[in-house]
């Protein structure tokens, strides 16, 4: 393991100032626009007023409840699919670099996800409608 | 003093005389203080402020139709700078309450003003909302007032969508009259949002329509009260027989054949006005019923209308029982209604319920439960229907108060403390584990109005689904017990606000029917012309939400800006826009004004073209398929069994319209076809519609091209008011003008239903005479009411977003369903 050399590590060095200068705004100008809106402002706060919104009556039971599976499953296939685009991205960017030789293991990736898509979709992983009316389409002139 | 022009070499003392004037109170007798820079900081935000309204989209009643035409193309509210409606409350500032305050609906209301973050401001728009207007009725409270504070008032019922934007134009100027700096930052003093108190009755307002200075004249200036009339002078007068009709070769039969075989349990009404009736005993009604439906020849599909009689008031009271069940079937093979009419005794008679016979009497039965206290044994749940849950007392009851004003003031605590009925429990034995409830109304952008359903849910996916219907109920039946014949007309155009006169027709065929009224030709066809144009402006309202719902926003512009032509011929021919009240018994309010020919002849021209445009829009639009196609199936059997009507029942797959099948006020005269589908679907439910729209500018067509001349109101003075040049010729004229339009004309004793098809379906009236100067009963057969009960058939088992497409493809309105 290589010592580590204190100048690079140095708030003034170029580099990391900035970054630090940045962060310092950004944490400044977070903190400032968070404490402006919760104090400016006339507050009445109530019992009304907290309760959720539903269409102006009021809610049954919790909003922590067991989610169906096909919320879960949505997510996760937007999760690896978005993953995988990340990486897609970082390939493009560095193109010229990697040559024809990352462009067919990007290739050869992109394959493997298209097959991914054919099988959820085959699957009817993303068909959203209800069970019942998938089985029992009602009959079309 | 012109403003100020900020330049670089202005001097302090200049820029502080600027500031001045831009700060100055625009408020007579406001003083202006606080420091410049406390002055400066209140014109900045009220500036903001001011031009940028958040208006919750919220509409309680009629009111709200001309509120959101301010919104479209002729008006375009935009240019004041409140265009965007928010859908939730916490992103509101602005609450324009507009239309009536029911008092089922004024928790919710409260509520939503609750959950409006601060500050925030509140119109009060429409006679209504402002003080019950012509609603002084149980259901209604006397004035938003009373359980909100109120920044500003627009009169009117309804008001005019100018008058909207007045009123923003008004509550601007009230805004850059605030002080809202000291507020903001938490200093003593300063104002910002509504200022005025909730107002108190007796104490800083009263309900007393008489107004100040008026206590010693009789409340609402007649002696003669409601239920009984006492020493009521139509008493004294004399009335022909009702108008009695000749039963059908097909009616004559069934009557021989149910005599036959049920023998002295079914007795045959001697006369009738309308249709073919019978008094059925009590225990042998159910057998009777089934006959009817299964076995009879002809068979009666369709269960009508199911109703009730409070018989305790009657001039001969020894003559009836203390309660009427009046059950109506219909048959579709024969063309032809028949009336069963079913005698009970006691106070909270029992009666066996026939929705094992019947799913659809399910919600009448509640109904009349409801109103009347009359109980249905094995009904499965009878709860009230229109009522809160909480209510006491059974309205249509004789003894029961008609005037909100006869019964205490209801306030801000009522509104806290008479919550809608939890949903859970409308969802007790329904719900699996992994399922929840789900509120869709009564305040929601896709419910069209005030309808509160009840989701179970699995996902998104609907597993059960109830409804909450009277949440819009205006008592417009009991309010029949009390306005004299032609006071009434007016109540009968706010029961469909969408389709104005369409309603005075359905009223009045049904009155006429049971005088015998005979209406000239020329009063029928201009009473047809304006009934389609009022079809063709309910169907583009219908296509702009319906289209909305289902992810459309231009057909709302394009629609909204061809009302408003249809609003224009309305307006030249009647004086009014949503509600003219204009159709007379026995014909029509005035003749046709000049000019009236070439703006229809105009409209005819180019409306063609528009709907061809509004078709090239929608109708193969890939999105809206996949929204309606194969969704809110609906089978012919079970639209025929459930009374559904209308489009809806044309789109299952029958070819079914009253103006072919049993033609009214000269509907025979015309030529044009009756569209159907057979995919019973939310698609074809479109399609049916706009073609409707099509046949509708047909029958315009032919009504304004063979406009016959002649007289536009009847002769029959006995009934009818004459016109008033008339009245001062001869002095019988005089006499019968007199008597009818003061006391109001006597009617017959006797009882006439009648039905057209309203632009959303059969809508009947059912009027029953007691020989006086008002209804004795007055019932609407609403289509909506049948055709919303349909829902969980069409809705459960798809998704909450396909409900939203089912929704705005029924075409329901809350005052038809709940009047």
């Amino acid at each position: 393991m290589q010592p580590v050399n204190p100048v690079t590590l140095s708030p003034w060095a170029p580099g990391l100032f900035s970054l630090a200068l940045y962060t310092a705004i950004v944490v400044g100008l977070l903190a400032l626009l968070l404490i402006l809106t919760r104090w400016l402002g006339e507050q009445k706060p109530d019992l009304e007023k907290a309760r959720p919104y539903e269409c102006g009556v009021i809610p049954t039971g919790g909003a922590q409840f067991r989610y169906p599976v096909p919320f879960y499953l949505v997510a996760v296939f937007f999760l690896i699919f978005d993953v995988e685009t990340a990486l897609i991205f970082s390939w493009a960017v560095a193109i010229e670099d990697l040559s024809w030789l990352g462009w067919l293991q990007i290739s050869f990736f992109i394959i493997i996800l298209l097959v991914g898509l054919v099988y959820l979709w085959l699957k009817g992983g993303l068909d959203w409608r209800p069970q019942s009316i998938r089985k029992a389409l009602p009959p079309r002139s | 003093m012109a403003t100020p022009v900020y330049t670089k070499g202005v001097t302090t003392p200049e820029l502080i005389r600027g500031l001045e004037y831009l700060t100055r109170p625009r408020f007579e007798g406001a003083v202006p203080s606080g420091s410049p820079l406390e002055r400066t900081l209140d014109w900045l935000v009220n500036w903001s402020r001011a031009y940028s309204f958040w208006p919750l989209f919220f509409g309680l009643s009629c009111c709200f139709i001309e509120e959101i035409t301010a919104w479209t193309p002729r008006f375009d509210i935009s240019r004041f700078g409140a265009e965007v409606l928010r859908g939730s409350p916490r992103q509101a500032d602005l609450l324009i309450v507009s239309g009536t305050v029911f008092k089922k609906i004024a928790p919710v209301v409260l509520r939503l003003y609750e959950q409006m973050p601060e500050p925030k401001w509140v119109i009060s728009m429409g006679s209504c909302a402002n003080c019950g207007g012509m609603y002084d009725c149980y259901s209604v409270v006397q004035g938003i007032d009373q359980i909100l504070p109120v920044d500003l008032y627009i009169p009117g019922c309804p008001p005019r969508p100018e008058a909207v934007m007045q009123s923003i134009v008004l509550l601007q100027e009230k805004v850059r009259s605030e002080r809202p700096t000291r507020k903001i930052l938490h200093l003593a003093g300063g104002s910002q949002g509504t200022q005025t108190p909730i107002l108190v009755d007796g104490l800083s307002k009263t309900r007393d329509s008489r107004g100040p200075g008026y206590y010693g004249t009789p409340p609402r200036g007649s002696e003669e009260t409601p239920p009984m009339f006492w020493d009521a002078r139509s008493d004294l007068m004399w009335t022909p027989p009702p108008h009695w009709i000749e039963l059908s070769e097909t009616d004559q039969s069934l009557a021989k054949i149910l005599s036959e075989k049920f023998g002295g349990a079914v007795i045959q009404a001697a006369q009738t006005s309308d249709l073919l009736t019978f008094e059925v005993a009590p225990d042998r009604l159910k057998d009777v019923l089934r006959f009817l439906k299964t076995e009879s020849e002809p068979k009666f599909l369709r269960l009508d209308d199911l109703t009730a009689v409070d018989e305790s008031a009657r001039r001969e009271r020894e003559k009836y029982p203390d309660y009427t069940l009046v059950y109506q079937l219909l048959s579709f093979d024969s063309a032809s209604r028949v009336r069963l009419k079913v005698p009970l005794a006691g106070p909270e008679p029992v009666i066996p319920s026939i929705t094992d016979l019947w799913p659809a009497a399910d919600w009448y039965e509640r109904e009349v439960y409801d109103m009347f206290g009359v109980l249905f044994a094995g009904h499965p749940r009878l709860w009230r229907l229109l009522m809160p849950h909480d209510w006491e007392g059974h309205p249509l009851r004789k003894s029961y108060p008609d005037r909100a004003t006869d019964m205490p003031p209801y306030t801000h605590y009522d509104a806290q403390k008479h919550q809608p009925r939890d949903a859970g429990e409308y969802m007790t034995g329904r719900l699996a584990e992994d399922q929840y409830v789900l509120n869709i109304g009564p305040h929601h952008i896709s419910t069209h109005g005030l309808i509160r359903f009840i989701l179970a849910l699995k996902g998104e996916e609907i597993t059960a689904l109830d409804t909450d219907i009277g949440y819009h109920h205006r008592a417009a039946e009991k309010i029949g017990e009390r306005q004299s014949w032609h006071q009434y007309i007016p109540y009968t155009d706010r029961v469909d606000y969408l389709t104005g006169v369409a309603n005075n027709l359905t009223y009045l065929l049904a009155v006429e029917q049971l005088a015998g009224i005979k209406v000239p030709d020329r009063a029928q066809f201009i009473r047809v012309l304006l009934t389609e144009f009022f079809r063709l402006s309910n169907h583009l309202v219908w296509f702009s939400t319906y289209t909305h719902d289902t992810g459309a926003m231009t057909p709302n512009f394009y629609c909204f800006a061809e009302r408003e032509k249809i609003m224009d011929i309305v307006e030249l021919i009647t004086g009014g826009r949503l509600h003219p009240s204009w159709f007379r018994l026995g014909g029509v309010a005035m003749d046709l004004p000049p000019g009236w020919k070439e703006l229809v002849d105009d409209f005819i021209k180019v409306f063609p073209g528009r709907i061809k445009e509004f078709e090239a829009l929608i109708t193969k639009n890939p999105i809206f398929e996949a929204r309606t196609r194969d969704v809110g199936y609906l089978s012919k059997q079970d639209a025929m069994e459930w009374g559904v009507t209308g489009a809806n029942l044309r789109a299952s797959g029958l070819e079914w319209d009253l103006r072919k099948k049993m033609p009214y006020s000269g509907y025979e005269a015309f030529d044009f076809d009756i569209p159907y589908a057979t995919a019973g679907d939310c698609y074809a439910r479109y399609l049916v519609r706009v073609e409707e729209m099509r046949q509708s500018v047909r029958i315009i067509e032919q009504a304004a091209n063979q406009m016959p001349p002649g007289r536009w109101l009847s002769d029959d003075y006995r009934y009818i008011i004459p016109p008033k040049e008339e009245t001062l010729t001869d002095i019988e004229t005089l006499i019968h003008h007199f008597i009818n339009v003061t006391r109001g004309a006597k009617m017959p004793r006797g009882e006439a239903y009648m039905a057209t098809e309203h632009p959303r379906g059969e809508q009947g009236v059912y009027a029953v005479s007691d020989g006086l100067h008002m209804a004795y009963r007055l019932r609407f057969r609403s289509p909506g009411f049948a055709n919303v009960q349909t829902l969980p058939l069409m809705a459960v088992g798809h998704l909450i977003s396909d409900l939203i497409a089912i929704l705005g493809s029924i075409d329901f309105i809350l005052p038809d369903i709940d009047r």
